[in-house]
Order: structure tokens, then C-alpha cells, then sequence
């Protein structure tokens, strides 16, 4: 072997195990779970980071937590997590937590160095007894879910309805309900404005779970007349599917 | 160090008798001090009227430090937890979706808190609907008959809470596929602590025994052991909410529906593949004659062989026992008339094909039983531990029908080996005469003239009234042995298939014909699982003369002596054909063995365990 294999041959072997090692870093994110994260935030003075949106963070929170969605993350971060060597701990409302688990990836890259996410997520965090604390809370209010077929019918027999997708811009681009408007949950607080409110509006997002508190927050900004789609984009593409 | 005075003590029982008068005069200031300016009809009315009355505001919510700052809206008083109080409640609710998932509190569901008043069990009922449903509309609950009934005040009937529970509020998204083990586990453990509770079936005229028939269906078993995702529970053939009568026609277990139920999970099945009875009584003559007749027939099919053949075990061991009992008492050892170089000689009496083929089917038989069993007994501890030691119900099944095709194998082999057997050249007389020779010779498992006289003469040996009879080469509990269990083949074998393919067997049969074939299948199992661990075993392998075994079918040879003593009829034959020396073999080797020992032990004393389990099972479990 040359020398200039020779030296080929290292590189690519460097190179595969930072490849390997930057993978496995990034495939397998740190876990802390309930109690961890309690002695993580008492010993080491970690900071707990919401990736809901700001409503949602506002209305209810693990106490001392930084608000920063997962939409908002590459802006936001640089501006309030300034310290990269601070333990961090990045959590949101679902057991699989699958948005703190994009925003861990993302402070990988971004280079923050003792970042874990909650285990289970702020449901988990609740389970072992936990307190969450509230900033500004949305007083909820009863809200009818109606399902897809139903959704359906009222648009046949064009109500003025307004459906009112929360989802993210991406997946509202890959395909949402003809007609629909796109206020994605981060920023519903900024844009609700933009929302006609002499309209009948069905809030859309992409599993049930968080058109409810976008609803209560409408109907408390005065909007009447409310109401969400059941289970959310999922079930309509379930729907579909059996179609 | 404080020393107490007499004045001092009388400073202190004093302040003890009118502290509590004190502190509710401060309560009862309190909330007149609040109603003073909080003086709306909520508060006014609503509180004098509530079952939180008699606490007083500060009783949930916290005093503050400056009254001015609370008039400016400045400082507003600290909710206290409602699990102060109602600490069961706060601990259930912990478990609660609506506050892991979405924060509720208790005021979120109670809405007017303070005007809350206590609701008798009827009205709770339907009250619980009349909240639930402000969010969660539910046309198919509204249509279903526990809807119809809770709202004519049934408490019985099942509301929301009864199923989801009340504040421990449980949701699997069932609508997403997702939990979908979890989700039919409880659920259908909800529809059951209802629908098995005798006294509330009865009150509602329905039968509390529904479910004791469905855990009795293949769906029923394997839910039951653990393993709910790939069968059927409650929801998936009644739905969650929409559940009616069969014969409502908007019912999903209406006839006209039943094709398009069961067809959410099968496919590529005869209409008449819906059937099939989802929990059947089958001790049930009227409703279910051919379940009943099947159920009764296998039952005494079980009784007459097990009367029969125990009965023929235990003669025959008491006589064995008691005849060697009496020699070993009078020191007599039964001398043989042969030389002794032709006393220890063997002779070959299995080949090594039949040799594999008994390994095999043991391997298979056992196979069958241990992923078989647990299913039929899926109610006891060791059925639950053995599935779960095979990795579940699914991998429990593929292994059974791994072992049912070496079962079919041999018995596809079996028949080839029979036919070849009846129409070969033999040398005997040729043509149909010279089959019917074969077929009932002295090579042939099938019965003929020589059986009956033969067992006669045991049964007079076991009473001491004669001599052993005189055998030739199959004896005739040997022959049933073998008939048996090939007769017994075309029974649990078609049962089997039809099991492993319910779908394509609609095509031949009815979906009634699937209950049939499971309680066939099931008997028929326990016929030949029972009959080979305490019949076989012990007439071949326990009894006295051959304790702890016989290891004759794994080395496939026997002492020439042994041949001449109990199969005297084949031995003078095998003489007068001069066949003896071309059967004489050479002793096995130690690995042979040591191989036949392992292997033979280690069956048997499976199979006595197995019996052990089965014994509790049928006391005890």
C-alpha cells in the first residue's frame, strides 16, 4: 500500500467512526426521567425547556421552564439558552415526546453539550406527582368534537365554516382539507386576529390532542362559535385509507 | 424551661374552650366578609344552596395578606387543592387523560363550583352523560341501548365513566389503531365486570354467562390468557359506543350485518362463514344441538376409554404386582428353557425407520400438547407462565403447527406404509385373498379372530382363573394403541385444519362447523394426551416387569427369551418359518444406550409431570 492509500485509508476510517459516533449520538438522545430531571434541576441547576407552543406553555408548565417551540427553536435558542454547558432538559406533552426529540437533535447540531430529554414527557411528569405551575391559563370551555363525515357535511352544505388547521406549515403544505386556513399552534397567540369571527371555525390538528386548548383559547378571545375536528388529521387520513 | 402556674393553666383551659368558638366566628365572618362584596346569585344563592356550604370560602381558596390590594384586583386569593379534601379522588385523578394530556382541573368538568350540588345515584348517571357529552358528542352512544336505558334511569346501564372511568379517566385511541392491546384489555375487562355480575344481568334479564361462553371461543382463550391484539374482544364484533340488539337491523351482530363484522378482520371467506357462534352455550340442547351433541359425544367417548382402560391398567397391575410380590417372597427366579447363549441373544423387532418415526412422533406430541394445552386451560397460572415462556399466544400457535405438520407427515407415511404393506408380493396366496391375508395376519395392527379370545384370557389372568394368553406380535391393547391413534388422526387432524384455516374451511362448511371442530379438537386432545401419559405409559414403561422403562422402541430390539415368554405365538412362528436367525442382532452400543435412556426418561417423566398439571388443573384449578 502507498503512502497516499495509506493516508486515503485513515481518513475514511476517521471519518466513518465521527460518521458512527455522531449517528449514535444523535440516534440515541439521553433520557432523564421524572426524578432525574428533579435532581437534575436541584443539583445541577438544569434548566427545563417546553417545546409546546407558547399557549400551551403559558397555560401549564414544570415550574422555572423556558417557553420555546420547537418552530421557534433555531431563532430563540441563540437568545435564551446562551449557556451551552448548562444541563438542559427538553420536554412536551405527549409519552413519546416526539417534538423534544426534534429539538434535541436540533441542540445537538447547535452544540449545546449536557442536553437530555423527559422520559414520558410532561404526562410522565404529572404520573410521579410532580406540580406544573401556570402563567396564564386558558380557561377551558366545552367544545364539541365532531367527526369527519360529519365535517363533511356541513361543508356540502357550505355553512360558511372555517377550518382552521394548527398544524405546522410543513405538514399543511403536504396536504391539508380544501379551504382550510393555516394558523399553526405556535403562533396562534400573534395571529388569531386574522381569524373572521362571524364564522362557525372547526379547529383541525394532527391527532386530537391539541385542538381542544386552541379552542378554549379562541372561544376566551371571544370567538362563539367552535367546534374541533375528532382525532385530528390522523383520523380523516385513516379515514381515507379505508376509503 | 416553661413552669406552668395556676394562672397560667387557666389561661390556657380557657383559650382551649373558646378557640373553636373563635375560629368559626372568623369562618362564618369570612364568608359574610366575602358575600359583602362577591354578592351575585353564584355566590348569594348558588353557595347557601351548594354541598360546599358549610365550608366557607376560605375553605378553598387562600385568605390574603391586604383587603385593599384584593379590591384592586391587585392580589388575588391561592386556590387550595379540592384534594385536601377529597384526597381519593385527587389520587385516581392522577391517572386522568384530561389532566396528564390537557391540564384539566376540577372546576373544568364541575363548571359551576360553587352552586355544585350532590346528585342522587340516578341522576349522577345521566348527568355524567350530559357532561361528557358537551364535548365529546356521541350520536352512536346516544342510539345505543345502554344510552336508551341510562336515560330512562337504569343505574345499571353503562354511561361514559362506566367504561372510561370516572376520574381516573382512561382513553385509548382505538379510532387511530393505536394501544390497540391495551385499549382491547380494558375495555373488554369493563364490558365483563358487567356483564358477569350475575345479579345485575339478571336484574336486566340478560345472561351473566356470556362471557364465561365467549372465554370458551378461540377469541375468548387467547384474550384471556394476555394476548388481546390479534382476536376479537367485546368492541371489535359489538362496537365501542353503537352497541344494539341483534335484532336491531342498524346492529352490527345483525344477521344481515354479521357478514360485513366478521369481515373487518377475516377476508377471502363463504358468507356463511359468519356462523360461526361467538359464545355459545354448548350445554345448551335447544339453542345448540349440534354443539350439544358433539360436547356429549366426545364426553362419553372420554369416559368409556378412560373406564375401560384404566380399569384394564389397574387389573393388570395389581396382578403383575402381586405375582412378583409372591416370587420375590418364595426367592423363585423363573428359569429359561433356552441355552443361555440363546436366552441373552436379541432379535430385532423395530427397524430403524419405525424407531424414527416413534421419536418423531413424540417430538410432535409433545410439541402439540405443550403449546396445545395452555390454550384449552387458559384460565390457570401454568397455561399463562407456558405461553409466555414460548414468547405469546401467536409464536405458541405457529409452533403448534409446526409440530402438526410432523404429526401429518408421519400419518401421511403411516398410510403409504400400510398400503404397501397390504398389496406387496408376499408369499403367500395371490390376488384379493392374498390382501385380506396381510390385512389381517399376524404382521397386521388390524383386529382380528385372535383378539377377543386374547383379551378373555387376560381378563381370566387377572382374576387368577388361567394362565397368561399366548401373543403374537401385536397384542390387542398394542393394535389399539396404534388404531387409536390413527382413527384419532382424522379427527383432531380435521379439526385442526379447519382450525388453522377457518376462512377457507367456510367454503366446504358452515361457520357453526368452527365451534364444532374447536370442542372436537380440544376433547379429542385430552383423549390422547391422557391416554398415552396414563395408559401407554404405564402398560408399556411402569408397569413392574418393565419399570422405569422399556426402551425397546428406541433400540428396536428385544432379548429372544423375553420374545419366547410373552409372545410365544410369534416366536414359534418366527421358528417354523426359520426367520429367527435373520433377526438375531448384535446388542446395542452404549452411546444407543445411553440415547434411549435419555430420550425415553426424560418423555416419560415429562408426561407424568404434564398429568400432575393436568390433575390440578381438574381439582383444583
Amino acid at each position: 500500500m502507498t503512502f497516499k492509500c495509506s493516508i486515503l485509508f485513515a481518513i475514511s476510517i476517521i471519518f466513518i467512526f465521527t460518521f458512527v459516533a455522531v449517528s449514535v449520538k444523535a440516534d440515541n438522545p439521553r433520557y432523564a426521567d421524572p426524578e432525574e430531571t428533579m435532581s437534575l434541576i436541584k443539583n445541577s441547576k438544569a434548566l427545563t425547556v417546553d417545546t409546546m407552543s407558547y399557549i400551551e406553555c403559558m397555560d401549564h408548565r414544570i415550574p422555572g421552564s423556558i417557553c420555546i417551540s420547537l418552530e421557534e427553536f433555531d431563532r430563540n435558542a441563540p437568545l435564551l439558552l446562551k449557556n451551552k454547558k448548562r444541563p438542559i432538559v427538553f420536554y412536551c406533552e405527549s409519552k413519546n415526546c416526539v417534538r423534544a426529540g426534534e429539538v434535541y437533535k436540533k441542540a445537538v447540531t447547535m452544540g449545546y453539550e449536557d442536553i437530555y430529554i423527559l422520559k414520558g414527557g410532561l404526562p410522565e411528569w404529572k404520573s410521579a406527582g410532580y406540580e406544573v405551575e401556570t402563567m396564564n391559563r386558558v380557561r377551558r370551555t366545552p367544545v364539541v368534537s365532531i367527526k369527519f363525515n360529519q365535517l363533511q357535511k356541513m361543508m356540502t352544505e357550505k355553512k360558511g365554516i372555517l377550518i382552521l388547521d394548527v398544524r405546522t406549515e410543513s405538514l399543511f403544505k403536504e396536504g391539508h382539507i380544501e379551504g382550510a386556513l393555516n394558523i399553526p399552534m405556535y403562533m396562534l397567540h400573534k395571529q388569531f386576529h386574522a381569524i373572521p369571527g362571524n364564522r362557525p371555525i372547526i379547529v383541525v390538528d394532527e391527532n386530537g390532542k391539541r385542538s381542544f386548548i386552541a379552542s378554549s383559547f379562541l372561544i376566551s378571545k371571544g370567538f362563539g362559535n367552535v367546534q374541533r375536528l375528532f382525532s385530528g388529521m390522523a383520523y380523516k387520513e385513516k379515514q381515507d385509507k379505508i376509503r | 424551661m416553661i413552669v406552668l402556674t395556676g394562672k397560667g393553666i387557666f389561661w390556657i383551659l380557657l383559650s382551649f374552650f373558646l378557640l373553636p368558638g373563635f375560629l368559626n366566628a372568623q369562618s362564618s365572618n369570612l364568608k359574610m366578609d366575602c358575600t359583602e362584596c362577591h354578592n351575585d346569585s353564584k355566590f348569594n344563592i348558588g353557595f347557601n344552596k351548594s354541598v360546599h356550604n358549610e365550608n366557607g370560602c376560605t375553605s378553598c381558596h387562600r385568605p390574603f395578606q391586604s383587603i385593599d390590594k384584593h379590591i384592586s384586583k391587585i392580589e388575588k386569593p391561592l386556590l387550595i387543592s379540592c384534594g385536601k379534601c377529597h384526597n381519593e379522588i385527587e389520587k385516581e385523578y392522577s391517572k386522568n387523560f384530561h389532566y396528564l394530556y390537557e391540564d384539566f382541573k376540577c372546576q373544568d368538568c364541575h363548571y359551576e363550583i360553587h352552586s355544585l350540588k350532590k346528585k342522587q345515584q340516578k341522576d349522577s348517571k345521566i348527568a355524567i352523560v350530559k357532561n361528557c357529552t358537551k364535548c365529546h358528542e356521541n350520536e352512536d352512544y346516544a342510539a345505543s341501548d345502554h344510552s336508551a336505558a341510562a336515560m330512562k334511569g337504569n343505574k345499571d346501564s353503562a354511561v361514559c365513566s362506566d367504561c372510561h372511568g370516572l376520574h381516573d379517566t382512561r382513553v385509548y385511541h382505538t379510532s387511530l389503531e393505536t394501544n390497540t392491546a391495551e385499549a382491547r384489555e380494558f375495555y373488554s375487562r369493563k364490558c365483563i365486570s358487567c356483564h358477569s355480575d350475575a345479579e345485575m344481568m339478571k336484574r336486566n334479564k340478560l345472561s351473566h354467562k356470556t362471557v364465561e361462553y365467549y372465554e370458551e371461543t378461540y377469541h375468548g382463550k387467547v384474550q384471556d390468557l394476555g394476548y388481546p391484539t390479534r382476536v376479537a374482544g367485546c368492541a371489535d364484533c359489538h362496537t365501542n359506543h353503537n352497541i344494539l340488539p341483534p335484532d336491531n337491523p342498524d346492529s352490527t351482530i345483525n344477521p344481515k350485518n354479521l357478514v360485513r363484522n366478521c369481515g373487518k378482520c377475516h377476508s377471502g371467506f363463504h358468507q356463511r362463514f359468519a356462523e360461526f357462534k361467538a359464545h355459545p352455550d354448548y350445554k345448551n340442547k335447544n339453542r345448540y344441538p349440534s354443539l350439544y351433541w358433539s360436547f356429549i359425544s366426545m364426553v362419553f367417548l372420554l369416559l368409556i376409554t378412560f373406564s375401560f382402560f384404566w380399569m384394564h391398567t389397574l387389573l393388570w397391575w395389581r396382578k403383575v404386582y402381586w405375582e412378583k410380590y409372591k416370587l420375590e417372597k418364595l426367592g423363585i427366579v423363573p428359569e429359561s428353557p433356552l441355552p443361555h447363549e440363546e436366552a441373552v441373544q436379541e432379535i430385532k423387532r423395530f427397524s430403524g425407520k419405525e424407531r424414527i418415526m416413534h421419536m418423531l412422533l413424540i417430538i410432535s406430541f409433545f410439541g402439540l400438547v405443550i403449546t396445545g394445552f395452555p390454550l384449552k386451560y387458559h384460565g390457570t397460572p401454568w397455561a399463562k407462565a407456558l405461553i409466555s415462556f414460548m414468547g405469546g399466544a401467536h409464536k405458541a400457535g405457529l409452533y403448534h403447527r409446526f409440530a402438526a405438520v410432523i404429526l401429518i407427515g408421519l400419518f401421511l407415511y403411516t398410510i403409504w406404509r400400510g398400503i404397501s404393506f397390504i398389496f406387496s408380493k408376499g408369499s403367500g396366496r395371490s390376488g384379493w385373498r392374498g390382501w385380506i391375508d396381510r390385512l389381517f395376519g399376524p404382521d397386521s395392527l388390524m383386529p382380528n379372530k385372535n383378539d377377543w379370545p386374547q383379551f378373555k384370557g387376560m381378563v381370566k389372568w387377572f382374576f387368577g382363573r388361567g394362565d397368561m394368553p399366548q401373543f403374537g406380535r401385536w397384542t390387542y391393547w398394542e393394535k389399539f394403541d396404534f388404531l387409536a391413534v390413527f382413527w384419532g388422526m382424522f379427527i383432531i387432524g380435521g379439526s385442526g385444519i379447519t382450525l388453522w384455516a377457518p376462512e377457507a374451511a367456510s367454503y366446504i362448511y358452515p361457520g357453526w362447523v368452527l365451534n364444532i371442530a374447536s370442542i372436537v379438537h380440544s376433547e379429542e386432545a385430552l383423549l390422547a394426551a391422557l391416554f398415552i401419559f396414563t395408559v401407554h405409559f404405564f402398560n408399556t414403561h411402569l408397569i413392574p416387569t418393565k419399570f422405569p422403562m422399556d426402551p425397546i422402541i428406541f433400540t428396536g430390539r428385544q432379548k429372544l427369551e423375553e420374545l419366547r415368554r410373552f409372545r410365544s405365538l410369534e416366536y414359534e412362528r418366527l421358528k417354523n418359518e426359520n426367520r429367527l436367525d435373520e433377526l438375531k442382532i448384535e446388542h446395542p452400543c452404549i452411546s444407543m444406550k445411553i440415547f434411549a435412556s435419555m430420550f425415553g426418561l426424560a418423555s416419560l417423566w415429562l408426561g407424568i409431570i404434564f398429568t400432575i398439571i393436568l390433575l390440578w388443573t381438574f381439582f383444583f384449578a
